[in-house]
C-alpha cells in the first residue's frame, strides 16, 4: 500500500512546490538546516566516520552537475532528494553550501539543477522506498 | 483440464516475467504456477562436521546470531564480535532505561513505565517469513498477532480538497463507498450491454453477481446505498433500538479527498493483515539465540576496526570497551556489518568488492514511540491496533499497539517516515520531534496532546553502527555490485539483510546467513 501511496503523494508535493516557488526566493540556509543538517551538521563539519564535512570540501566546489547529481540521486549514505526538493530549493541550498564555512565556489542556478536531473531508472528506483 | 496450449502460455508468461524482473521473478512465477520450485529456503541448511575450524562472526543482529548458532551447532569454533554493549543490532526494543545518543544528537533515556515499550526498528513479521518463525519456535519465543490493517481506524488526508479533506475518516467508510460506487457504475454498464463483447453469456451474469456482492449493490438497477460494514450512524442495541444506518459520502467528495489512495484490492505480499510480533518486544528473538549459544562465544563492546587476510587465515582487529586493541585470527570470517558502516572500515578485499560495498544507498528512517496516559484510541474510538494513514509524509502513519489490549496506558508509534522526510524530522531536537508528532496526532485524536507523557525517537541514519534503516538497491547496483558481494572475497563472507531480495526484513538477514554459511561449509568439505 505504501509504495503506490508514496508515489501518489510525491506528485502532489511536487505540484505544490512548483506553485510555491514562483512567489518566494527560497532561503538556502534555512533549507540546509531543515534537510541536510541532521547529517552534515549546521556548521557543515559533518561527523567523522559517518557524514563527510561539506566545509572546506573540494567536491562541493567542483563542477555543478556532479555536486547537483549527488543531491538529486543520492550516493552511499546520502539520501536521494530529487523527488522532494525543487530545482529552486536545491540551487539555493548548494549556493549556500558553496559560499559558507570558508567555501568560495560560485552560485548554482535552478537551470543547472534541471540539466543534472537524470531521467533514467534511478528515479523509478527512488519510488520503491517503502515501509517494512 | 491441462492442454499443451495451457502449458505453452504458462511458459510464455514465465518468460515474460524473466524479461521484466530477472530470475527471482521467474522462480516466484514458477512456484506460483505449480512448477513446484521453491525460491526460498524454509529451514536452515543442515551442517555437520565443522571439525573445530575457527570462524569469526562480526555483528550480533539476526544474521550474525543465525550464523553463530548454526555454525557452532555444526561443530565450528565460533567467536562473535559485536560493537555495541547489547545483542540484536536492529532487532531492538526501547523500554524504561534504554539509552540512545544519535550521532550529532542529544542523549536520550527512555522513560516509559515498566512493562511498556516501543520497537524502534523491526516490529512485524509476515506469516511467510518462515526462517524467523522457525527460530521463534525453536527457542520458544512467545509470539502474538500484530494487527496490520484495521477497518475501523482513520485516514487523515489534508492535501486533497472538498469536505473530507483534513478530517479523520474511518477507513471502512472510504472502502465501502469507493468500491460501492465503482461497482455500481461498472454493473450498470455491463447490465446495459456496454461490455458484451468481453463476456460469454453465462460469465456476464456471474460478473454482475460478483459486482453486486463486492459493492453491496441493491435492486435491479444495482444501486449503492451504503452498507452495514461502513458503520452505523447510531449503533444497534437492546430493546427498542434497531440502530440508524449511516449515509454514504458523495463520490465526488471521496475522489477529491484523495483518501481512496489507501485502498488496494489486496495488500502487498509482505504487508498483509496477519502478522506476528514477539510478546514483550523485538529483542526477544536475539535473547532466544543468546540462551542457546555458549556464553564464551559472544564478545560485546568489541568494535571491529580492520579486517585483513592472507592465504591461510583472516585477522580481525578490534578495540574493546576499555580501549584495548586486539586481533582475532580465524580460518574464515562471516561479516554482517551493514554496508553503510563497512564502507568506513579498513578491509582487505579486491577493488571491485570494495567498490561494490561503497555504492549501496541506505534508507533514512525515523520513528517515535509516545507513551499515553490512557488508551483513548481504544476507549473512545474503538480502534484496537492497526494504523492511521496520513498524506503528510513527515508523519506517514500512526500505529496503535497490538499488545496490552484494554490496559491502562499504552505506547503508540507517533510517526514513521522515510528518505528526505526522515532526514528533515531528524534535524529537529528531541523535544521538537515530540511536539511535532503530538501536534499532528492531535488532528486525528482530540485526546492526543493531553495524554502524551513521554517519547523515545530514533533516526536510523544517525545511529552509530547502522547508519541507515536498510539497504536500498537500484537496478544498476543489483546487477553490478550485488552478485559480487554474495560471493566470498578470499576468506571473508558477507551476510545480512542487504544480501537478499528481502531487504528491510529480518528474514532477509536470516536467509542470507543460511546461504552464506552453507557455501562456507561446502568449501570446508570440498
Ligand atoms: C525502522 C525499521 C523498521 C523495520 N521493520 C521491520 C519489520 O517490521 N520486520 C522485519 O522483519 N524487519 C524490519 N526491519 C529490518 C530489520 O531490522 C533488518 O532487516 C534486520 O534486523 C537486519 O539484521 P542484520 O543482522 O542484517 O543487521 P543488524 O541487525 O544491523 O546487525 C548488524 C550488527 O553489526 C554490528 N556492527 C556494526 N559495526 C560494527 C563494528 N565495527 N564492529 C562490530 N560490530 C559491528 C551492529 O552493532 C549490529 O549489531 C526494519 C528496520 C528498520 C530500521
Ligand atoms: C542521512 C544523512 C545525510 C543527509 C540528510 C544529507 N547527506 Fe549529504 N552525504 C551523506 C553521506 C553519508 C555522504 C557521503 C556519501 C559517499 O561518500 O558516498 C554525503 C555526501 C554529500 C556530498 C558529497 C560530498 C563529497 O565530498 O563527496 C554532498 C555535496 C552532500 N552530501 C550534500 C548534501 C546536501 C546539500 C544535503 C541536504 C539537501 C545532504 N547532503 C543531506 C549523508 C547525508
Amino acid at each position: 500500500m505504501f509504495y503506490r501511496r508514496q508515489a501518489f503523494m510525491t506528485v502532489v508535493a511536487a505540484a505544490t512546490l512548483a506553485a510555491g516557488a514562483a512567489f518566494a526566493q527560497p532561503d538556502g540556509k534555512a533549507l540546509f538546516g531543515q534537510n541536510c543538517s541532521a547529517c552534515h551538521q549546521a556548521n557543515g563539519k559533518g561527523i567523522h566516520g559517518a557524514f563527510p564535512a561539506l566545509a572546506g570540501d573540494l567536491f562541493v566546489a567542483g563542477p555543478p552537475e556532479t555536486v547537483a547529481s549527488v543531491v538529486l540521486n543520492g550516493r552511499g549514505g546520502m539520501p536521494t532528494f530529487g523527488k522532494d526538493l525543487s530545482n529552486e530549493d536545491i540551487a539555493a541550498i548548494l549556493t549556500y553550501v558553496r559560499g559558507s564555512w570558508g567555501n568560495h565556489a560560485g552560485p548554482l542556478s535552478p537551470k543547472m539543477i534541471e540539466s543534472a536531473r537524470n531521467p533514467g531508472n534511478r528515479q523509478d528506483d527512488a519510488l520503491k522506498m517503502q515501509a517494512h | 483440464m491441462t492442454s499443451s496450449l495451457d502449458s505453452l502460455s504458462r511458459r510464455a508468461f514465465i518468460e515474460r516475467l524473466g524479461g521484466v524482473g530477472g530470475t527471482g521473478l521467474v522462480m516466484a512465477g514458477m512456484s506460483a504456477l505449480g512448477f513446484g520450485i521453491e525460491s526460498r529456503a524454509a529451514t536452515p541448511p543442515s551442517l555437520s562436521g565443522g571439525g573445530g575450524k575457527k570462524i569469526v562472526v562480526l555483528g550480533s543482529g539476526v544474521a550474525g546470531l543465525t550464523s553463530a548458532y548454526e555454525l557452532s551447532k555444526a561443530g565450528y569454533d565460533v567467536t562473535l564480535l559485536e560493537a555495541r554493549d547489547r545483542i540484536g543490532g536492529r532487532s531492538y526494543t526501547a523500554r524504561k532505561g534504554t539509552k540512545l545518543t544519535e550521532l550529532g544528537g542529544e542523549a536520550q533515556t527512555c522513560a516509559f513505565d515498566e512493562g511498556h515499550y516501543i520497537n524502534p526498528g523491526p516490529w512485524r513479521i509476515p506469516y511467510h517469513h518462515r526462517g524467523y518463525l522457525h527460530y521463534a519456535k525453536t527457542f520458544e519465543v512467545p509470539m502474538e498477532l500484530f494487527n496490520n490493517d484495521n477497518d475501523h481506524s482513520y485516514v487523515y488526508f489534508a492535501k486533497g480538497s472538498g469536505p473530507l479533506a483534513g478530517k479523520a475518516i474511518r477507513k471502512q467508510e472510504i472502502a465501502a463507498d469507493t468500491r460501492g460506487y465503482a461497482t455500481e457504475m461498472l454493473a450498470k454498464q455491463v447490465n446495459q450491454g456496454a461490455l458484451d463483447q468481453d463476456f460469454s453469456k453465462g460469465d456476464k451474469e456471474l460478473f454482475l453477481s460478483y459486482l453486486r456482492s463486492e459493492g453491496y449493490l441493491t435492486g435491479k438497477d444495482f444501486k449503492y446505498i451504503g452498507s452495514e460494514g461502513r458503520g452505523w450512524a447510531v449503533d444497534r442495541g437492546a430493546g427498542l433500538n434497531p440502530g440508524v444506518p449511516s449515509t454514504p459520502y458523495a463520490l465526488s467528495d471521496i475522489l477529491q479527498s484523495d483518501t481512496w489512495a489507501t485502498l488496494k484490492s489486496v495488500s502487498d505480499f509482505d504487508q498483509q493483515r496477519t502478522m506476528f510480533q514477539p510478546v514483550g518486544g523485538m529483542d526477544q528473538l536475539p535473547a532466544g539465540f543468546v540462551r542457546h549459544l555458549k556464553p564464551t562465544i559472544i564478545h560485546k563492546s568489541h568494535v571491529v576496526e580492520k579486517i585483513s587476510q592472507d592465504a591461510d587465515k583472516v585477522q580481525v582487529h578490534y578495540v574493546d570497551g576499555k580501549g584495548h586493541r586486539g586481533v582475532v585470527t580465524a580460518d574464515y570470517c562471516i561479516c554482517t556489518i551493514p554496508l553503510s558502516v563497512l564502507r568506513g572500515i579498513d578491509i582487505q578485499v579486491s577493488d571491485p568488492f570494495k567498490k561494490a560495498v561503497s555504492g549501496v544507498s541506505y534508507a533514512p528512517v525515523g520513528k517515535i514511540g509516545i507513551q499515553m496516559k490512557r488508551r483513548f484510541w481504544e476507549e473512545d474510538h474503538a480502534i484496537y491496533g492497526g494504523h492511521v494513514y496520513f498524506d503528510n509524509p513527515d508523519i506517514g502513519s500512526i500505529a496503535l499497539p497490538s499488545t496490552g489490549w484494554l490496559g491502562n496506558k499504552g505506547v503508540l508509534l507517533g510517526y514513521y517516515q522515510f528518505g528526505a522526510n526522515a532526514a528533515k524530522i531528524s534535524a529537529k531536537r528531541l523535544a521538537e520531534r515530540q511536539a511535532f508528532a503530538v501536534a499532528e496526532g492531535q488532528k486525528v485524536f482530540p485526546q492526543y496532546a493531553e495524554n502524551a507523557e513521554s517519547a523515545f525517537s530514533i533516526a536510523w541514519h544517525r545511529v552509530q553502527y547502522n547508519l541507515g534503516g536498510w539497504a536500498e538497491w537500484n537496478t544498476d547496483n543489483r546487477r553490478d555490485s550485488y552478485p559480487i558481494l554474495n560471493e566470498p572475497d578470499g576468506r571473508i563472507y558477507l551476510a545480512g539483510e542487504h544480501l537478499s531480495y528481502l531487504t528491510g526484513w529480518q528474514e532477509g538477514g536470516i536467509e542470507s546467513a543460511w546461504q552464506q554459511i552453507g557455501k562456507l561449509h561446502k568449501r570446508v568439505h570440498a
